[in-house]
């Protein structure tokens, strides 16, 4: 949910909240002043009757009026307690029609008070009841206002609440567009966001500096791997050209020919190791820009060529269906890519497998047989996995999905119809 | 084939590398001067003359790219072969351009490095006549034809590339590694399993036999083959 949301939501309900709780508590204010008001006419009336009496030893007369009207019964002495009521008042209205007149009566709310009254040695029981309707109009008068304020409050506090907050908020969304389109690894810095506000400013600063700090680490450690393998290559050089020497000697038994086989074999993977290391870093760094128009046709058949042996030699069946594709690439990069994934095919492979190879305008599919079980996309791309039986260097995947990455191509693994499948998409 | 002995300079600052070389050169009954500097390098290469120069790039006391613009600003005739740990198409066409002949990256086969010198060298002296003659092999460098007395022997691609290997490494055993990488290069990965070039060899010698050629390639005890006179 959207910051503004939360924010307009909290703040109407407490609004509506707050609203209601002093409506009520004004409603009920306003309700009290105006009925005690009615009790004060109540009041002075009973004494008007009272002072009646006293006067003339008899009750006064009962007259009409539009908004009180009193009534007196007879009663046992001391049985009327005096008190405040709420009651009905009937209210006769006289309607004129076309053809006659009449009478009827209507209810409003009524205030009464109930006294008593001795007139000579008779108990009264008086009734004095007043009308509230005008109380009542008056009541919902105020209450219609205010509601009506109420809402215009809340419909002006959302209004400009969106206007504002949008227009103060803009600083941290482009801070944000920013840091979303941050890479740890292109040379662009986060700008500087214009804005005024403190916070802003401040968190604009310190995603400038994260992003600085997280880009230096990244540059050391891309400089340690680098310095790293080129500080491994000239020993591997050494043990290379001393074994090239070694052999050069005579007189071999069977068992130390095998042993200097296996050196060179390890020798071999040891550089393939970190001459695949030295290239990450040089694709991760975008070190390699000599881009020129290919064709990516003739380049695999060209890859394909020169697997001729080892197909042959597995006894592979392969299957081909290229159409011309032409793109703007690294040649180097794209041999890389390509041989790495055909070597994939056969070295996972089992012998009289077989292998397709699909080339259309939008993507680059090869499809091999192996293993009858689908490997985990996720995994075969990251750095040093490899099958327990691969001779590999468990870093051939990561290559080629970093220079993917490098052309904005996609790749991608599944496992259709017992073949694996890996498909770039460009 | 009149044999000539080459003067080599090794350039390069790693004791052990330097040794290799020398020692793999020396034993053609060529002649190598090393400098493991470049204060030393730019001394010999200002006084004496040499049919190739070996220049690594990365020395403690100066840069071979440097010392590659002295020779080539003096015009000394010298082949340079850059050898260096530093394998990026910028480098590599930095040392072209600046007129080495050829580029290594380390780590290298010594048989490698022995047939780009062989080649360079051949492009020097030999000039635009490209014949290579061995007994009764007769190589054409440039038509790319080879020839057991008159007849015409049909080599595919590798295999005329891996006869020409075995030549500029005459009487040296070369590992199966070596010629794995020369064929295929080393961005593919053969996983130790050279079946493939033990045919590429028997179909080199039956090829050359049934033209009447003698047996010149020998398996070296498992290890590799070696091209005996």
């Amino acid at each position: 949910m959207k910051l503004l949301a939360k924010y307009n939501r909290v703040n109407l309900i407490t609004t509506i909240v707050v609203m209601l709780i002093t409506g009520i508590i004004y409603y009920q204010a306003i309700s009290w002043i105006l009925t005690s008001q009615n009790d004060k006419d109540l009041v002075v009336e009973e004494q008007e009757v009272f002072d009646y009496v006293k006067l003339n030893h008899q009750l006064p007369q009962t007259f009409q009026s539009d908004d009180q009207q009193i009534t007196f019964t007879a009663a046992q002495p001391g049985s009327v307690k005096r008190e405040f009521i709420n009651t009905i008042y009937f209210k006769k209205v006289e309607e004129e029609d076309k053809h006659r007149r009449h009478h009827h009566q209507e209810y409003e709310a009524g205030r009464g008070l109930v006294s008593s009254v001795m007139v000579g040695n008779r108990y009264y029981k008086i009734l004095i009841v007043e009308s509230k309707v005008e109380t009542e109009d008056l009541i919902q008068l105020i209450f219609t206002i205010t509601i009506c304020v109420i809402l215009l409050l809340l419909v002006t506090l959302v209004v400009t609440n969106r206007l504002i907050l949008n227009r103060i908020w803009q600083p941290f969304y482009s801070i944000m567009r920013e840091l979303r389109g941050f890479n740890i690894a292109d040379t662009k810095e986060i700008p500087q966001v214009d804005t005024t506000t403190d916070e802003f400013k401040e968190l604009n600063r310190t995603v400038i500096d994260m992003a600085a700090r997280a880009k230096l680490d990244y540059k050391d450690l891309k400089i340690f791997t680098e310095n790293a393998s080129h500080e491994l290559l000239t020993p591997i050089a050494v043990i290379n050209s001393k074994l090239d020497t070694l052999i050069q000697t005579e007189n071999f038994s069977p068992q130390q020919s095998k042993l200097l086989n296996d050196l060179y074999g390890a020798v071999s993977r040891l550089n393939r190791l970190n001459q695949s290391l030295l290239l990450l870093v040089k694709i991760e760094n975008r070190l390699l820009h000599e881009q020129q128009q290919i064709n990516l046709k003739e380049l695999t058949e060209e890859m394909i060529g020169q697997f001729e042996e080892i197909f042959q030699d597995k006894d592979i069946r392969l299957t081909y269906n290229l159409n011309d594709k032409a793109i703007y690439a690294s040649h180097y990069l794209l041999e890389i890519l390509l041989s790495n994934l055909i070597n994939n095919a056969i070295r996972h492979n089992y012998r009289s497998g077989s292998i397709n190879i699909t080339l259309t305008a939008q993507s680059l599919i090869i499809q091999n047989t192996g293993e009858s079980a689908p490997l985990v996309q996720e995994k075969i791309f990251t750095r040093f996995h490899k099958s327990s039986k691969s001779e590999g260097s468990g870093l051939g995947l990561t290559i080629c999905r970093q220079i993917c990455e490098n052309f904005n191509y996609t790749l991608h693994y599944s496992y259709q119809d017992s073949y694996h499948t890996f498909t770039i998409t460009f | 084939m009149i044999k000539k002995v080459l003067k080599i300079l090794i350039i390069e600052d790693e004791e052990g590398l330097r040794e290799s070389i020398e020692e793999y050169f020396t034993e053609d009954g060529n002649i190598c001067e090393t400098a493991h500097n470049y204060q030393v390098a730019l001394s010999k290469v200002n006084l004496y003359r040499y049919d190739c120069i070996l220049l690594d790039i990365t020395m403690p006391d100066g840069n071979g790219m440097d010392l590659l613009k002295i020779i080539k600003e003096n015009n000394y005739p010298d082949g340079v072969l850059i050898i260096s740990a530093k394998n990026s198409l910028d480098d590599r066409l930095d040392g072209l351009n600046l007129g080495a002949d050829d580029y290594l990256v380390k780590p290298f086969h010594l048989s490698e490095l022995k047939a780009r010198v062989t080649a360079i060298i051949r492009r020097k002296t030999f000039g635009g006549s490209n014949q290579l003659v061995f007994n009764e092999i007769t190589i054409d460098l440039l038509s790319k034809e080879v020839r057991v007395g008159k007849q015409l022997i049909k080599f595919t691609r590798k295999e005329y590339a891996l006869l020409l290997y075995f030549l500029a490494n005459k009487g040296k055993v070369v590992s199966k590694n070596a010629i794995a990488e020369h064929l295929w290069g080393d961005g593919i990965d053969m996983a130790n399993n050279f079946d493939f070039i033990y045919s590429h060899i028997k179909n080199i010698r039956k090829k050359l036999m049934e033209a009447g050629c003698q047996d010149y390639i020998q398996a070296a005890y498992g290890m590799g083959y070696k091209f005996v006179d």
